[in-house]
């Protein structure tokens, strides 16, 4: 090999190697982010008529038989397009724009997968939510990579004991 | 309190700008701003430079080469007559500061520069083509005119700040610059600097045979000749257009009255 060829190979490391990844990532991650969202829509349409409430007390006119604590979580990760653009929106400020469908789809995610959970065991709402996240770190050692965020939704499932306490 | 079942709307926590316009804007933002930064930073070093000594520059820069060139053998014999041509030719330059080195860069296009340190570099397709003493005296002449009015400290700014970029890009250590030529020789000087270095050249040449024949004769014949074309590409991308210079060169003459015909030293190559 010559001295050309090194150059252009560490150029190609350097530059192209990067940018070629950024590409894949953009088009491989908006792939799956078109299609995350597509079935998160769906699932939204056939819960819609389920009360899932944030209020900490039950609210008086539900009369409830039996009640359990239920949660959802996902674990999400940044592609590497979104990182890089987030970096670089970093040095100047303002919304990170391409982190936020990211975590729309973690708390939508989370929260749908409480809801089915709770009608998966038979109970008839869910009061109570609440939404949480944790970062979690990664095999780096140094703590200072993320290797995702955790989305956890959880909530108190209640089972009506007569229908008319729905009112 | 009636409970009235709802979808979750849609459009308030996600921005509906594209990732695409995102990433297009803070990159071309950010490059924008890079580049004004960039051009700032070359300018303020290139100013700065000035206020350094002669001493100083050629002092500090006694010992250096560009970190990209292609020399020839130091026993070349083109080398040891090119720098027996700049010293002598320094001689009637009469406290020059600089202590002049001659390097031939293996390249075939026809160049010549100035470098900082009093570092002059020709190639070996400038070697090629000179055809007497006297047409290498000239090109010489000119570079040492760049010395003289320090021109060539102009794109040392632009070489500093961009190997300091290339660096900090390519996470090299930075303490450890390394400028290249291909840097440097990307410069422009104006047309006034050039006229300058092409007088104080023509007059060293002068005052060194005692007249300025075959001075520009390397110019007549890249004028004249088209086939040299793609070989003069590189000479011209950093100095004057031909036809106009040897026509300055004429007047130059001319109006100074040096004589323009006499013995013609040949090459000892």
């Amino acid at each position: 090999m010559d001295g050309n060829t090194v150059e252009n190979f560490s150029l190609f490391m350097n530059f192209g190697f990067p940018l070629l990844l950024l590409l894949l990532a953009y088009f491989i991650g908006s792939m799956i982010e078109r299609r995350h969202f597509r079935n998160i829509r769906r699932r939204e349409d056939d819960n819609v008529g389920f009360p899932v409430v944030s209020f900490d007390t039950m609210p008086d006119d539900w009369n409830v038989s039996d009640s359990t604590m239920v949660s959802g979580s996902i674990v999400v990760s940044l592609d590497y397009f979104k990182r890089v653009i987030a970096g670089l929106r970093s040095l100047v400020g303002g919304r990170v724009k391409t982190y936020e469908p990211l975590l729309d789809r973690a708390r939508r995610e989370a929260l749908l997968r409480m809801t089915e959970s709770a009608r998966k065991q038979g109970y008839d709402a869910v009061f109570n939510v609440r939404l949480e996240t944790s970062r979690l770190a990664n095999s780096r050692g140094d703590g200072k990579g993320i290797a995702g965020v955790e989305m956890l939704a959880f909530g108190t499932a209640v089972k009506f004991a007569s229908r008319f306490a729905r009112a | 309190m009636k409970f009235i079942p709802r979808k979750p709307r849609e459009g308030i926590n996600v921005s509906d700008t594209h990732p695409l316009v995102e990433a297009g804007t803070l990159v071309v933002g950010l490059t924008a701003i890079f580049i004004v930064i960039a051009l700032a930073l070359i300018f303020i070093v290139e100013i700065a430079l000035y206020f350094v000594p002669v001493e100083k520059e050629a002092d500090f820069f006694a010992d250096w080469l560009p970190e990209d060139l292609a020399t020839v053998a130091p026993n070349d014999d083109r080398l040891r007559e090119t720098q027996l041509l700049v010293d002598r030719l320094a001689l009637h330059w009469g406290d020059a500061p600089y202590e002049f080195r001659v390097e031939i860069d293996d390249s075939d296009v026809a160049n010549a520069m100035a470098l900082p340190g009093g570092l002059i570099i020709v190639t070996q397709g400038l070697l090629d083509q000179v055809e007497s003493e006297n047409e290498l005296a000239f090109v010489l002449g000119h570079e040492l005119g760049h010395f003289k009015n320090r021109d060539h400290l102009r794109a040392l700014g632009r070489g500093i700040v961009l190997s300091l970029f290339f660096s900090v890009a390519t996470g090299n250590d930075v303490s450890n610059l390394s400028i290249k030529v291909t840097d440097l020789a990307l410069r422009g000087f104006s047309r006034e600097q050039e006229s300058d270095a092409d007088e104080f050249g023509l007059a060293l040449v002068y005052t060194h045979y005692g007249h300025v024949d075959e001075a520009s004769r390397l110019f007549e014949r890249w004028d004249e000749d088209d086939r040299s074309l793609l070989d003069i590409v590189s000479y011209l991308s950093t100095h004057p257009a031909t036809a106009d210079r040897i026509e300055e060169l004429e007047e130059l003459a001319l109006r100074e009255n040096w004589p323009v015909e006499g013995s013609v030293t040949v090459l000892k190559w």
